[in-house]
């Protein structure tokens, strides 16, 4: 009987899992923000170290940039009629950031460190909504450092390769379907730091004449390894301690996915610049999660769900216009493919085809020190989904953010 | 610089006002009513509908029933007040239950009945409780315990009769269809459920059809004859729907497949494994005819053998030399506790069956296990058939009436190998399986509020209307110790 019990519990537990999907954050540079995070067709200073290495080594000057985004996004969830269960997801701020600096060593060669943060999740649906045997709440982060090289082939061709040193963490909670006497719910929290992971950043940048440009960049796929995570039960009722032990530790892993992208920048005049980027990103890396026990939780080693992501692609498109020697003005816009197929959604990436609309300012308080600020607006379509695949929480969710970021640089 | 600041918290006060005004929404379906009217509910039944739930009927369960939930969706649409016969705070535990306290080394659940804060007003001359009343018109006219076969029986709201029904009314000579016309009337209502017949087949299956006839002949553990089924339970039809009323229909679900026949097999079939028992012997039907049960046979799909839970505490026993089965039940039969007299009534119960208690429990044909601890094949097949028919009356009565009808009969036997909702793991597995209470027969407040899902969809489906689903996790399943 316990033992049916726990393998119920198990199937329980496994039904829900998940960490995070589409969960790429493209918010590198505060004033490639504002122009639709183009950027690798173009030189974009010190912020090249991420869209395109090979274009670094056009800095004319040494600098040094520091940034950061303030998300706020809100997920609006309503299970599939006629149920009038609805939720939303108040998701706490999530603050990326990036510090870039730049060091020309001679004309040709330039050197330079990026850190930044191109993955993570932050959504918190709380413990009373009807999806908290999925997901309560997960916090997911990555940080990028990356030391660069960049050397220009005469004039016209640029090329750059980063290395790249990933570490990040994972925290994820959510209830457990045993009740104690007084109707309390059981919960459990995963919570792991990752191990530092390797991979690179290579980039050609290709300046075809004085106007147009062409770059091309690959960010290799990084797997994201958690090992001797803490798995932490709470209210856990005395009959059901068996199966849910204390001290029990996991490991999980998640891909960080390949993303390669081209891109292309035409300047129409001193005034006014174009860029375009495609990218094209590697989800279909990402299976499934599966988060290995180091004693059974729930009557089993390990838990499992199918994810089955999808390669996805990005459109981008952004423009800046130097209205005059202090203020420049950008806007831009792109199209985010969800690498989430029908019948795979989660509460922890409630994810749907994105569009987001930017803008953003450039202001030089003098000649070596300027602050980009950025506004961007992202909606993602309404999507109703049976979550069937993923053994989920089926419903219709909307999701949009809002994320002003702001950047000091320094050139010298 | 300071500029640059007094120009960023601009921008992140214009943002603040942002973020609060265009928070996304998804438009609400509107919940309507269709071509119902839900203003005044009534719900017709036996314990499924009353709440029952831990072998007992309490307040917590009263409060969480099907037709509570349904209430409370109707509320929506223009529902009503609905008011049920709710046991009082202070007498919150009302009859008693069962409370889930450890389980055995084994794994078997170790159950206490609760005996505080109950309900109880006095004894039969029988020493059966009797309940606190409660009189009022109620909207909820559900009786644990009521078969189709009751509802014209003099004298079943007595103290003779059933202490559920007792409790309702001071009339001890009404029968429960004048109950529910009185009640009808009274509420005038526009809206009915009815989800009654599950008894008709029930008692006979959960006594293994050892009271349907023969010595120990039981009138209530029969399975009702077709023909008084589908008299009754056209006239129950006929008084709720009297003027044009509408409402919905509840088939009987296959009663073989609840946890309380589900779940002992299996220990029975370990317990013979480990003592490398071939076969037992068992009485079948009412007689003192014998069948041999191998262990392939124990809750196998076609001509199986089902252990009810009542057989738990006697699996222990076999291979014994014991009585015991036999002694419990003349202490119950008997109509005296004079020891004289039940020791009498137990000597003629063993002439009948032809027990000798001195061979080995449930392995020789002397001392076999007795019926009403095993469902066997052929009691299994009058349920079956008697189902079939039953449900057959139903869904024809649902037809001819134009009536909503939730077949729990497809229903229960589409979730035999579970389902996952909101991440939930559901199946009609005992304790793990969410569903069904500690009395392995009756739904826990999650299993009411799935159920109550199942027939909104069923009244949607029928009268266009769009009464919305409840959030069935807001229920609670079974509480662990």
């Amino acid at each position: 009987m316990k033992s049916k019990l726990l393998a119920f519990l198990g199937s329980a537990l496994l039904s829900g899992t998940a960490m995070a999907g589409g969960y790429q954050v493209n918010l590198a540079s505060q004033r490639q923000i504002g122009m639709g995070h183009t950027g690798t067709g173009i030189q974009t200073g010190t912020s090249s170290i991420f869209f395109n290495p090979g274009a670094l080594s056009y800095i004319r000057e040494n600098g040094v940039t520091i940034g950061a985004s303030a998300i706020s996004s809100h997920i609006a969830y309503r299970g599939i009629e006629p149920t009038s269960v609805s939720a939303e997801a108040d998701n706490d701020f999530g603050t990326p950031f990036q510090v870039y600096a730049a060091y020309k060593v001679d004309d040709m060669l330039t050197v330079g460190l990026g850190i930044y943060t191109p993955f993570g999740s932050g959504v918190k649906w709380g413990d009373q909504w009807s999806g908290r045997f999925a997901l309560n709440q997960i916090d997911l982060q990555a940080i990028f450092f990356q030391p660069t090289v960049s050397y220009k082939i005469g004039d016209k061709l640029g090329l750059g390769v980063g290395f790249v040193v990933a570490t990040g963490a994972v925290n994820l909670q959510r209830a457990v379907p045993v009740q104690n006497q007084d109707g309390t719910e059981g919960s459990i929290e995963l919570d792991g730091s990752a191990k530092t992971g390797f991979g690179v950043n290579v980039g050609a940048f290709f300046q075809a004449t004085e106007k147009l440009s062409i770059g091309i960049d690959y960010r290799s796929k990084i797997d994201l390894e958690v090992e001797e995570g803490d798995v932490i039960f709470s209210n856990i009722p005395a009959a059901a301690r068996g199966s849910f032990p204390d001290g029990a530790q996991f490991s999980a892993q998640l891909p960080l996915p390949a993303t390669l992208t081209l891109g292309v920048g035409y300047q129409v005049n001193d005034q006014l610049t174009l860029a375009a980027d495609v990218s094209h990103v590697g989800w279909s890396e990402y299976e499934s999660l599966r988060f290995n026990f180091d004693k059974p939780v729930a009557g089993s080693n390990f838990s499992e769900s199918a994810r089955n992501y999808e390669d996805a692609f990005i459109y981008r498109i952004g423009a800046e216009y130097q209205l005059n020697e202090k203020l420049a003005l950008r806007g831009g816009a792109y199209y985010d493919q969800t690498p989430v197929q029908d019948g795979y959604l989660t509460p922890e990436t409630p994810d749907a085809d994105s569009r987001g609309l930017s803008a953003g300012i450039g202001y030089a308080i003098t000649e070596s020190f300027g602050v980009d600020a950025s506004f961007l607006y992202i909606n993602k379509k309404k999507r109703t989904d049976s979550a069937e695949a993923s053994r989920s929480i089926a419903g219709t969710y909307k999701a949009t953010a809002y994320i002003p970021g702001i950047a000091l640089n320094y050139k010298f | 610089m300071k500029k640059f600041f007094y120009k960023s918290s601009v921008l992140a006060l214009a943002a603040g006002v942002l973020l609060t005004s265009c928070d996304p929404e998804i438009d609400s379906p509107d919940p309507s009513s269709g071509t119902a009217d839900f203003s005044s509910y009534l719900a017709v039944g036996n314990s499924l509908s009353a709440g029952y739930a831990d072998g007992g009927l309490y307040r917590e369960g009263q409060l969480s029933s099907v037709p509570a939930i349904l209430a409370d969706q109707f509320e929506e649409v223009g529902g009503g007040e609905f008011v049920q016969p709710l046991f009082s705070e202070a007498q919150a535990n009302g009859t008693g239950y069962l409370r889930l306290v450890g389980f055995t080394p084994q794994g078997a659940p170790i159950t206490q009945p609760v005996t505080t804060n109950l309900a109880i007003r006095g004894l039969t001359s029988r020493n059966t409780p009797l309940y606190t009343k409660f009189t009022g018109n109620i909207n909820n006219l559900a009786i644990p315990g009521i078969r189709v076969a009751d509802i014209n029986t003099g004298g079943y709201s007595s103290a003779q009769g059933n202490p559920y029904f007792e409790r309702l009314t001071d009339n001890a000579t009404q029968t429960y269809l004048q109950y529910v016309q009185a009640q009808a009337q009274a509420a005038n209502h526009t809206f009915f459920s009815l989800w009654m017949a599950e008894n008709d087949v029930l008692s006979y299956a959960t006594s293994g059809g050892a009271f349907s006839g023969g010595m120990l002949n039981s009138p209530a553990q029969i399975i009702t004859p077709v023909n008084t089924f589908s008299q009754n339970y056209t006239e129950l039809v006929n008084a709720l729907t009297a003027g044009g009323k509408e409402g919905v229909l509840v088939t009987i679900p296959d009663v073989t497949a609840i946890p309380f026949f589900t779940t002992v097999g299996n220990s029975v079939k370990q317990l013979l494994a480990a003592n490398k028992i071939p076969a037992v012997v068992a009485l079948t039907g009412s007689g003192s005819s014998r069948i041999v049960i191998t262990p392939a046979q124990i809750d196998a799909a076609e001509g199986g053998v089902f252990f009810p839970l009542t057989a738990s505490a006697y699996a222990p026993l076999f291979g014994t030399r014991t009585g015991r089965y036999w002694r419990l039940l003349a202490r119950q039969v008997s109509s005296s506790q004079d020891p004289v007299t039940v020791n009498a009534t137990l000597a003629g119960i063993l002439a009948n069956y032809q027990i000798d208690t001195t061979q080995l429990f449930g392995l020789s044909a002397g001392n076999p296990l007795p019926s009403a601890l095993v469902l066997d094949a052929a009691e299994q097949k009058n349920i079956k058939d008697a189902t079939t028919a039953f449900n057959d009356i139903i869904k024809a009565q649902a037809a001819a009436k134009g009536l909503a009808l939730w077949d729990a009969y497809s229903y229960f036997n589409s979730i035999k190998t579970g389902f996952v909702k909101n991440g939930v793991a559901y199946s009609p597995s005992f304790i793990t399986g969410n569903l069904f209470s500690l009395d392995g027969v009756h739904l826990t407040p999650r299993g009411n509020a799935i159920a109550a899902n199942e027939i909104i969809n069923a009244i949607n489906a029928k009268y266009g209307s769009n009464v919305p689903q409840v959030d069935e996790t807001q229920f609670r399943a079974v509480l662990l110790p």
